[in-house]
């Protein structure tokens, strides 16, 4: 008979009081690939099968002193031995013995006198029977303990729960976490444990997920065995059997360490945000530096005029007949002067304030409008002139205005001079249309164009293609860009000059149509 | 020559600064003519007219610097005084190397201005009167004929009607003709200012 290769012989235990049968079935299975024992009474036969732990018990019934069912019951309860298949042998062939048999955990029966073939066929199988399970129970072993070396080796810690929230599994990692064993906590419940605040209560019910569908939440307060608190995220899905909720498992983790540094990080966002807008300050009392003989040219024009009617009317009030028709045209002209000196004065205040509000909706046709008033003067200085090319209803943008307004000149600017420098004629153009649901802003020339290196060096720091440039412009332009959320670039034209351009995320729709 | 003929030409793009001026030298009594463009002003431009330019420094287009370039190149003899912003002071400095006679800074007292303008108005009416006067001469020098000019050229070089009458080998009663012909036509009596008025266009003549 063929036999399955083994890695060890199998081991198998003859009981007999019978020495004949003893002697017939230790012939039987010599040579067979077995270490064979053998036993004449039921004692010896139990002793030998703790000592040797046999895959197969050949066992006679009836013995003298302790009998074949005895010995059974006895190896049946011995954990050590509890594994061995037992056969009965027995010349009693009533159905009554082998049933008792069979329900006292015998695994099969063979009747005396016996046939060679037929018990070296049913050893044989109750062998082979015997090794499968033991490989099984050995990968049930291995993957047992993977899986709990898994478990244990997670950072984050786990809770099996059952349907009212009693922790039926826990982790290392858990028992880490909340600071109490793993042995103390099972059985107990996660409301006792965890969540005994009574604004806890919610949590309790979403990690048991009565629902059936998972739950996430981050910055929520646990509480831990020495009574402390700490900072959690958990996640938590539903568990089935059967297709019957039978519970959930919640896989949590400490983030108060996480949640401080998020919080440094925010600050330094935030500081970051506050340097920001100081540099562009900063920037916009330097441009406005640079722009002031042009501000003052602005204020004295309406100045001259005004001392100039002034002195008129002194001259008008000094004739014998007062014309008061002629004296109130005089006045109003006056009025107007001065009112156009003073929104000049508005329009440098409002540019180098610092701005009160952050983001808001932006309305973009009119911040462009405003600009290119600002650049008026700029323009007048270059000889180039600026036009605005704007869809209308343009969507209104989120951002800051002020930071808006300063990219947008400081692009404008920049055009004009190039403009001047390339002794262009074609007027700097400034378009705005809605593109991937972004506004987009675009500042294009006819001027002398970027060099080479432009796409590297442009928006960095400290680098200017201008002789009086300190660098600062572009890269400021786009960190406050940035800082909207929004992207810069430039594109060089066909034909000559540049085409810079910037993105400002949309508004809230109900920001989008201008208010009628 | 009268002061009423000269005009006060205001070149001034601001329209403000234009009427305001405008009005103010007007209550002045002043005959003012005024452009919001240099290029309208050198369209109108004609050598004979009197008067003044108040041009602003900065404008569109042609600036007041450029406007200046072009008067002088087609003989202009209008005094210009230039209106300036703050910080224009180099520009006005080039402007009077150019031969503006003034300028003044924005906003000024007008009584500055209207102080310039009358001082600009008076020299100029001077020049116009000088050169008036230069023509005179030089109208009465061409009705001379050459045997009188040539008289009257060794007259004013101090030669005795005697000297004249042998280096020319004519009679001394002729050179005295002549003297008198040439006396006459000068409208003079006086060697004296027969000489000065010679004098005074020799660069012209």
């Amino acid at each position: 008979m063929e036999t399955a290769p083994r890695e060890q012989q199998a081991c198998v235990l003859l009981v007999d009081d019978n020495p004949q049968n003893l002697k017939v079935l230790y012939e039987t299975l010599r040579d067979k690939g077995y270490q064979l024992l053998i036993a004449n009474d039921g004692e010896k036969a139990i002793q030998l099968a703790r000592r040797h732990q046999p895959e197969v018990i050949l066992l006679d019934i009836m013995m003298p002193g302790m009998d074949g069912f005895e010995v059974c019951r006895t190896l049946r309860g011995d954990s050590t031995t509890a594994l061995s298949a037992i056969i009965f042998l027995s010349a009693l062939s009533d159905t009554e013995a082998k049933v008792k048999g069979f329900n006292m955990g015998g695994a099969d029966y063979i009747g005396k006198p016996f046939q060679a073939q037929e018990v070296i066929a049913r050893v044989d199988t109750q062998i082979r029977v015997i090794q499968l399970e033991r490989e099984m129970q050995a990968r049930n072993r291995q993957l047992e303990s993977e899986q709990a070396s898994i478990l244990n080796a997670i950072f984050e810690g786990i809770y099996g729960l059952d349907l009212e929230g009693v922790i039926t599994f826990a982790n290392p990692a858990a028992a880490v976490i909340t600071g109490a064993p793993q042995e103390s906590v099972v059985g107990r419940t996660l409301q006792e444990l965890n969540f005994s605040a009574p604004e806890s209560e919610a949590h309790v019910e979403r990690v048991l997920c009565r629902d059936g569908s998972p739950v996430l939440r981050r910055g929520v307060t646990m509480a831990r065995a020495d009574g402390g608190t700490f900072q959690a995220e958990y996640r938590a899905a539903p568990r089935f059997e059967g297709g019957e909720l039978s519970g959930s498992v919640m896989v949590f983790r400490d983030i108060t360490e996480e949640l401080a540094q998020e919080r440094a990080l925010e600050e330094t966002r935030e500081l970051v945000a506050v340097q920001r807008e100081q540099l562009a300050q900063a920037s916009r009392l330097s441009v406005m530096g640079e722009m002031a003989a042009g501000f003052a040219h602005e204020i004295n024009q309406p100045l001259t005029a005004i001392t100039n009617y002034v002195s008129l009317v002194s001259r008008m009030m000094e004739k014998e007949t007062l014309d008061q028709d002629a004296l109130r045209q005089v006045l109003e002209k006056v009025s107007a002067q001065s009112h156009r000196a003073s929104e000049v004065i508005r329009r440098i205040r409002q540019f180098v304030q610092k701005p009160a509000s952050g983001k808001d909706a932006i309305d973009v046709a009119r911040l462009l409008a405003e600009s290119r008033e600002f650049a008026e003067v700029d323009a007048r200085n270059n000889a180039v002139s600026v036009t605005l090319s704007i869809p209308p209803h343009l969507p209104h943008a989120m951002g800051d205005a002020v930071q808006v307004q300063q990219v947008v000149l400081n692009l404008i600017r920049n055009a004009l001079e190039a403009s001047r420098m390339a002794g262009a004629q074609e007027p700097v153009e400034v378009r705005a249309e809605v593109l991937e649901k972004r506004v987009c802003i675009r500042v294009l020339d006819r001027g002398c164009g970027l060099p080479d290196d432009a796409e590297e060096r442009l928006f960095q720091p400290f680098y200017s293609n201008k002789e009086e440039g300190m660098g600062i412009g572009l890269s400021l332009c786009r960190s406050l860009v940035n800082g909207q959320g929004g992207d810069i670039g430039f594109e060089r034209r066909e034909g000559g000059g540049t085409a810079f351009w910037f993105t400002l995320p949309l508004a809230d729709p109900e920001h989008s149509e201008p208010l009628e | 020559m009268s002061n009423t003929e000269q005009t006060v030409y205001i070149v001034e793009d601001d329209e403000a600064v234009r009427d305001s001026l405008s009005l103010l030298l007007q209550s002045e009594g002043l005959p003012v003519s005024a452009y919001d463009r240099a290029s309208r002003f050198l369209e109108d431009w004609r050598p004979d007219m009197a008067g003044c330019v108040v041009l602003d420094i900065r404008m569109p287009e042609m600036d007041g610097m450029e406007l200046q370039e072009a008067l002088v190149e087609r003989g202009s003899d209008l005094p210009i005084i230039f209106v300036t912003g703050h910080g224009d002071v180099p520009l006005a400095v080039e402007a009077m190397r150019q031969g503006a006679v003034d300028f003044i800074e924005k906003p000024y007292h007008e009584e500055q201005l209207l102080e310039k303008i009358r001082t600009a108005l008076s020299e100029n009416a001077e020049q116009r009167q000088v050169r008036e006067e230069k023509q005179v001469i030089l109208d009465r020098l061409a009705e001379l004929t050459p045997r009188e000019r040539e008289i009257m050229d060794r007259m004013i070089a101090g030669q005795a009607n005697k000297v004249i009458a042998i280096e020319l080998s004519i009679s001394q009663r002729t050179v005295e003709i002549h003297r008198s012909r040439v006396m006459h036509k000068m409208g003079t009596h006086s060697l004296a200012q027969l000489v000065r008025m010679v004098l005074s266009v020799q660069d012209e003549a």
